[in-house]
């Protein structure tokens, strides 16, 4: 009996199913490529995909809460030009203060984001659109068509070089201080209510506008210091940087299991999404798959994942029905 | 999202809603004008000639606009459209060059178009636990990818025998083909989605698909010949882009989603599903393109008037939201 | 009333947007004055083409340049290059960054200088086919019209301002890998998309040269990667060549992105695997030394201003009907010198000179100037 509902428990949830996912695909890879689960690769996959895992902790609020936030890597690349830019023209270099400007910036486009939708009723795809275009045009006009190079972010970049432990740092930090707010703090769950029902959650006391922008400004926020970071490991600050990929954003968190539609997703499920995102870039080019179909590639195993997703769920939806019956 | 949508019934077009949705209209119009005035005064060279010459490639936008109105009103999203436009605009100029009749070329490249559309549409009423951004977020980078390997190392063709392609961008009078066609797709469209059940339908579907259901609508059915005529009209727009381009390669149509989107909700089409009207989309898309081209020709810095297409964006819909609230409120006040 | 309200609201809107946009272009244009004239012409006549070509005829010759997109800094010293030549001159000169690095984004550029009625369009093209048509169009219109940086079709164009022979930079990179391999051993490249024609056109040379002569028999090409010009995936392509390759020497990457993206790479691993390629002298500086703790021991590039120059006094000869484009045509290029239109592989061109090469010598002198 106990041991049959830890099982019904496991089955039960979408992160056994990413986990099976997560396991054929490594499984695939390593047949492929024996050497592929190596240290140095963990160590690279974490570290080149940073920007992505640190912003899809912001999105799986955004997207709890029904929303979506399609500026991200225009404000990523606005934070990122104007740190950039004041190290280019030698107006401030101290590590520290670069990564509080750039993660402010951020935070004041979240906001934007965050009050426009919640104020003003605006479809968030849209609000976050308009400034996609604003943020992405604003990070061409500061750079002046100039870019911010080795040479400009010299002692800054050392804190994304390889083989410094700080981007991992920012990353486990981030991820833990997510998993316990989520789960166990006031304002998780009250994200989680906003999701699922906001009628309900605003009836239960809850200040929904409020808590609609503080999710917007946390995704602005981390998408500044995933601005900073960008530069900090790249070491250049180009305004056309991280283009497009908020794509690569909401496909991690989807894959993982957050719902668009609000109220369901865990930290954990997110984390395992940008971990398959990151797994499928980092393998495309070691298991020998032609350069020019990369692309394509990419794209069957994304849309073959998330649908493989949906039925091993209906599988085991139906498994639990089944014994519920019984 | 469709969950969200799911509370306006009384979204269907009716009394109220549809004066709204004029005035909006109305405001467009008056827009639309202005930016013309505006046009006419910073620019010297702002005239029927230019303006209509210079539309060509945007007009090519124009045609998936229609389609991406019906999937807005659905409540679903189709972000593939760019792909589908580079892999028909692709599959044109590899059979063109492979020596087929124009004719056929013709055909092939709406057939691929509307293909691509049916694989969505198939995904999207299969699976309809998955939302529709993913799905075609998969289909963007797979549709873009087929068309990559299919160009090969070179990522580049063009189109040998451009006569076909020529014909297409004749003038009858002052106005070429695709200017005609896209007015006449206009009140096709138009009419099809206002004035048929089919329309009305699709309406009753974004507003609440439950509901929808219930009261016997094949909502499945809708939703899959909806993304089957967006993808064919990303053929259509393949074609005529093609007409003003000669070549394909693996950039063409390149963000083209985003624009289209951009239209639909600039003209009043909610991505919520169940509101908004074409006409709308068809004006808003005008008055982006006269902007562009007014600015164009002033030199003004592209990427500024990104900035400045971004913040019409959203003052476009912040204004419904903010005078909404005002009569609400007015509304309140009068009954008490 | 709402009705009122909200036409109101929204023009009011526009109209302030659309005075930002205004408010800019002051800054933009090279010949203010030129452009006043134009439009106290056109505020007397407004709305009629006579008044244009009236304009243009006070204003003297526009020549436009269109570089490959914005937020670039080679072009932007292209086009300032251009920019210099023209406004020295007396001309009025139009530069462009279309919004993106797309075919799709340079024909909207292209058709707006049509309507403009500029003399002469000098375009570096994102996609060889697909301009096709544009051009065709501007030529018709009567506008002269050269490519530079990157060719488009030899008919759609009257000459190309090519920044070096593309068997020259092919050899001197072959030369460079050979050099730096010491002779033999394995080495792969690093280039940007797979559609860019000068970067194809580069391998394609390096490839065909590395069979005709015996010295290069010992060098293996083992791998083309496509970092597509973003510094992500460039840096995931390095890792992977590194780890697919444990006995490979060097990586050559012709393009300024990927290479810097592979200098890092490098240069934070320790590794022993060298780089050598086509970049620009700012964003490299961090990189390049002879001692091991740099990855990059020298590359190669050309000066983008000069490049610039030698389009802007390209496109003045064409309008002056001082050169054709056709082969044999001789002009002077300012202090540049004097050139002629050669004919390589049925494309006419105009070379600017050879690729000259940056290391620990000179880069500090450089590293400044672009």
């Amino acid at each position: 009996m106990e041991k049959k509902s830890l099982w019904a428990k496991l089955t039960a949830s979408r992160e056994a199913s990413l986990l099976v996912v997560l396991a054929v695909l490594l499984i695939v890879i390593s047949i492929l490529s024996p050497t592929f689960l190596s240290f140095t690769n963990v160590r690279q996959i974490l570290l080149n995909n940073t920007l992505t895992m640190v912003m899809a902790l912001g999105m799986l609020c955004v997207m709890l809460t029904a929303g979506i936030d399609i500026s991200i890597t225009s404000t990523l690349a606005f934070a990122g030009m104007t740190i950039g830019m004041l190290q280019k023209y030698d107006i401030l270099h101290n590590t520290f203060l670069l990564f509080v400007i750039g993660s402010a910036i951020g935070l004041v486009c979240g906001f934007l984001n965050g009050i426009i939708i919640a104020k003003g009723k605006v479809a968030p795809i849209i609000c976050t659109m308009g400034f996609m275009y604003i943020w992405r045009g604003m990070a061409y006009v500061i750079s002046g068509n100039a870019w911010a190079s080795g040479q400009d972010v010299a002692g800054f970049s050392d804190f994304g070089k390889d083989g410094s432990i700080g981007p991992y740092i920012i990353l486990l930090v981030a991820y833990v201080t997510f998993f316990i707010v989520m789960k166990w703090t006031r304002f998780g769950r009250r994200i989680y209510a906003v999701g699922a029902n906001p009628e309900a959650a605003r009836i239960s006391g809850i200040n929904v506008d409020r808590t609609i922008t503080s999710v917007y400004m946390i995704m602005g926020f981390l998408a500044g210091l995933a601005g900073v970071l960008s530069v900090s490991i790249y070491a250049s600050a180009q305004p056309n940087m991280q283009y497009a990929k908020e794509m690569d954003v909401i496909a991690a968190c989807v894959i993982g299991g957050v719902s668009m539609s609000g109220g369901r997703g865990s930290v954990v499920g997110t984390f395992l999404g940008a971990l398959i995102i990151a797994i499928i870039a980092k393998a495309l080019p070691l298991v020998g798959i032609d350069a020019i179909a990369q692309n394509l590639v990419k794209g069957i195993i994304i849309l073959a994942v998330v649908i493989l997703n949906v039925i091993t769920q209906r599988m085991m939806d139906r498994q639990n029905l089944l014994r519920r019956e019984l | 999202m469709a969950g969200k949508s799911g509370r306006e019934i009384s979204a269907v077009p009716q009394g109220g809603i549809k004066k709204t949705l004029l005035s909006w209209e109305g405001a467009l119009l008056v827009v639309f004008i202005a930016i013309n005035i505006f046009g006419v005064i910073i620019s010297p060279n702002y005239n029927a000639t230019n303006v209509l010459r210079e539309m060509q490639k945007y007009l090519a936008e124009v045609f998936i606009m229609f389609g991406m109105g019906f999937i807005l009103v659905l409540g679903d999203i189709d972000i593939s459209v760019g792909s589908i436009v580079c892999l028909s605009a692709t599959m044109a100029c590899l059979s063109g060059n492979a020596g087929l009749p124009f004719p056929i070329v013709v055909l092939i490249t709406l057939g691929v178009g509307l293909i691509c559309g049916m694989i969505n549409g198939l995904i999207a009423t299969q699976f309809t636990e998955l939302p529709t951004m993913i799905v075609t977020l998969g289909t963007q980078i797979i549709f873009r990818g087929i068309a990559e390997v299919s160009l090969g190392s070179g990522g580049s063709v063009s189109m040998q025998d451009v006569k076909g392609l020529m014909a297409l961008g004749t003038k009858i009078g002052p106005f070429s083909i695709s200017f005609i066609l896209v007015i006449v797709s206009a009140i096709v469209f138009i009419t099809i989605l206002n004035k048929t059940s089919f329309g009305r339908k699709l309406y009753a579907i974004g507003s609440n698909k439950t509901a929808a259901r219930y009261a016997g609508i094949n909502v499945e059915k809708l939703r899959f010949i909806c993304y089957s005529l967006i993808g064919f009209l990303a053929g259509v727009c393949g074609l005529f882009l093609l007409a003003s381009l000669y070549g394909a390669n693996t950039t063409t149509g390149n963000g083209f989603e985003m624009e289209v989107i951009a239209m639909c909700v600039f003209g009043g089409i909610a991505t919520t599903g169940g509101k908004g009207n074409l006409i709308g989309g068809f004006i808003a898309a005008f008055v982006i393109i006269c902007l562009r081209i007014a600015l164009g020709q002033r030199n003004i810095n592209t990427q500024l008037i990104l900035v400045i297409i971004g913040a019409m964006l959203i003052v476009s819909v912040v204004i419904p939201a903010i005078s909404g609230a005002i009569t609400a409120k007015k509304k309140r006040a009068s009954v008490n | 009333m709402k009705k009122k309200v909200l036409s109101v609201l929204l023009s009011t809107a526009m109209a302030a947007t659309l005075l930002v946009g205004c408010g800019e272009q002051a800054a933009e244009t090279a010949a203010p004055a030129a452009e006043e004239a134009a439009e106290a012409v056109e505020e007397a006549a407004p709305a009629e083409e006579a008044a244009a070509e009236e304009a243009a005829a006070t204003d003297g010759a526009t020549y436009a340049i269109v570089t490959k997109s914005a937020g670039n800094p080679f072009n932007e010293r292209t086009a300032s290059g251009f920019e210099e030549v023209i406004t020295a001159a007396g001309l009025n000169c139009v530069v462009q960054h279309p919004e993106s690095a797309t075919a799709d984004a340079q024909i909207a550029v292209i058709q707006s200088l049509i309507s403009q009625g500029v003399s002469s369009i000098a375009v570096a093209a994102n996609d060889a086919n697909a301009l096709t048509a544009a051009l065709a169009e501007a030529k018709a219109a009567g506008i002269h019209v050269l490519t530079l940086d990157s060719d488009v079709n030899a008919d759609s164009r009257e000459v190309f301002c090519n920044q070096a022979g593309v068997q020259e930079i092919g050899q001197t990179l072959l030369d460079a890998v050979l050099d730096l391999t010491g002779g033999e051993g394995q080495y792969a490249i690093l280039s940007a998309t797979s559609q860019a024609t000068n970067q194809n056109a580069w391998i394609d040379a390096m490839k065909s040269i590395a069979e005709s002569d015996e010295k290069y028999s010992k060098l293996e090409l083992v791998e083309v990667a496509y970092g597509d010009d973003e510094p992500q995936k460039s840096t995931d392509q390095t890792q992977a060549l590194l780890q697919n390759y444990p006995d490979l020497k060097v990586i050559c990457s012709p393009t300024t992105v990927g290479i810097a993206a592979a200098a890092k790479v490098l240069q934070d691993q320790g590794s022993s695997v060298k780089l050598t390629g086509l970049g620009l002298p700012s964003e490299m500086a961090e990189y390049i030394g002879d001692d091991d703790a740099h990855s990059c021991p020298y590359m190669f590039l050309w000066n983008p201003i000069d490049l610039g120059r030698l389009a802007a006094y390209t496109s003045i000869a064409l309008v002056n009907g001082d050169i054709t484009g056709a082969t044999g045509d001789t002009f002077t290029a300012g202090d540049l010198g004097d050139y002629e239109v050669v004919e390589i592989d049925g494309a006419t061109q105009i070379i600017l000179g050879a690729p000259f090469k940056f290391d620990a010598s000179n880069i500090d002198e450089w590293k400044s100037v672009y």
